[in-house]
């Protein structure tokens, strides 16, 4: 059932209304678009792991080598480049669909669970850096870094970012200061 | 300790990624759609397509006017506030520091707002610049087909953001005596530019 949400979602947002909507804005396209997609794979993931348990055990037995995956997709996809790229080009954009949903919400899915605290807190830790990294990019930058979307949209994403960073921060601290075990 | 099949997954998955950057990237050399422009455009050199412009004089002449000539490109529109006065003051200062080249090269500042930009409007914004209206002119393409075509040649991307103004991409254009355009300079470093030029020139053998 869930799976089937998650294909029916991924192909919702491949249809060309939904995809010209929220590809209209930086924000929605970053922000929305892609994440939803990484969500689209996470709920299909089920039977994909199921159907291939045997080589996920083999080769992310402890979860290490599907969040380095997950990770580097999620870089690859903040560099503005990639996002005028899948604007411009059918393939990039099939690329993008097949690439978020199973390079990473499969990945995030098998791995995330496999981890330890300490490595859970480090992958968080490490997305902070890149989030904080690319809002302070998009906000800084002298130029439009994007060519198919207005500057300002560029303004609006970077602080997006960092909101995010926050909220990250803003979790960690939580984790760090207090034992959330301690109240369970 | 990690397993080895972990080390060697993981190997895997960073090679793939360097695989998928290298490819998205052109090689890790452009990492915006602007960069790839640029390279793209010194690799192709495209021809300048054939427009009639007419400058600040009303004067109108296709562009093959300037065959023979290098030509030292702008785009603008004159009602923009930020941009365009920055990009028209650095050609400015490139047009002063090049003065005993400019038998050789022609400036031109090119307005895609070819509505509002009218003669009169483009001769009292040439003055801000010291534009003389002769080495460096300012001119509109008055036919929509033919501006668009220009733009699509050299990839200049206008986005109208629907207060009457727009966005759009900024950068020095150099198209060499036969209309091809040969590079796309960045238009914040003035002193980079008039190197380029004398560079040109001197190979010439001008």
């Amino acid at each position: 059932m869930q799976s089937l949400i998650g294909l029916l979602l991924w192909i919702f947002l491949f249809l060309p209304p939904v995809r010209d909507f929220l590809e209209s804005m930086m924000i929605l396209h970053m922000h929305m678009q892609m994440p939803l997609i990484i969500l689209a794979g996470f709920l299909m993931a089920k039977p994909i792991i199921k159907r291939f348990s045997s080589f996920f055990e083999k080769w992310n037995e402890d979860g290490l080598p599907g969040i380095v995956l997950f990770v580097l997709i999620l870089g690859y996809w903040m560099i503005p480049r990639t996002m005028d790229d899948a604007l411009l080009s059918v393939n990039v954009e099939l690329f993008k669909f097949i690439n978020l949903a199973f390079l990473a919400g499969v990945p995030l899915r098998d791995s995330f669970p496999k981890l330890s605290t300490t490595i859970k807190h480090s992958i968080l830790l490490i997305l902070f850096i890149m989030v904080t990294s690319v809002g302070s990019l998009y906000i800084f930058s002298d130029s439009q870094l994007c060519n198919n979307y207005l500057q300002v949209e560029q303004l609006t994403l970077g602080w997006s970012f960092l909101i995010m960073g926050f909220a990250i921060t803003g979790y960690l601290a939580y984790v760090w200061l207090f034992d959330p075990d301690a109240y369970e | 300790m990690l397993k080895r099949k972990t080390i060697i997954a993981i190997a895997i998955v960073l090679v793939v990624n360097v695989g998928i950057y290298f490819v998205g990237t052109d090689g890790f050399t452009a990492f915006t759609a602007e960069e790839a422009r640029t390279q793209e455009l010194t690799d192709h050199q495209p021809l300048f397509p054939e427009v009639t412009l007419e400058d600040s004089q009303a004067r109108t002449y296709p562009f093959s006017e300037f065959e023979g000539q290098y030509v030292f490109m702008t785009f603008f529109y004159s009602a923009c506030s930020d941009v365009c006065i920055e990009l028209e003051e650095n050609m400015a200062e490139v047009f002063e520091a090049t003065e005993n080249l400019h038998d050789q090269v022609q400036f031109l500042s090119i307005s895609f707002d070819p509505e509002r930009d009218k003669p009169e409007v483009l001769d009292n914004y040439r003055q801000y610049f010291g534009s003389d209206g002769e080495d460096w002119r300012m001119a509109r393409i008055n036919n929509q087909d033919e501006l668009q075509s220009l733009l699509d040649a050299f990839e200049v991307i206008v986005i109208p953001d629907g207060n009457d103004h727009y966005t759009h991409n900024s950068a020095f254009y150099l198209v060499n005596p036969d209309g091809r355009l040969i590079d796309v300079m960045d238009f914040r470093d003035i002193d980079g530019a008039v190197d380029r030029l004398e560079n040109v020139l001197e190979s010439e053998g001008g």
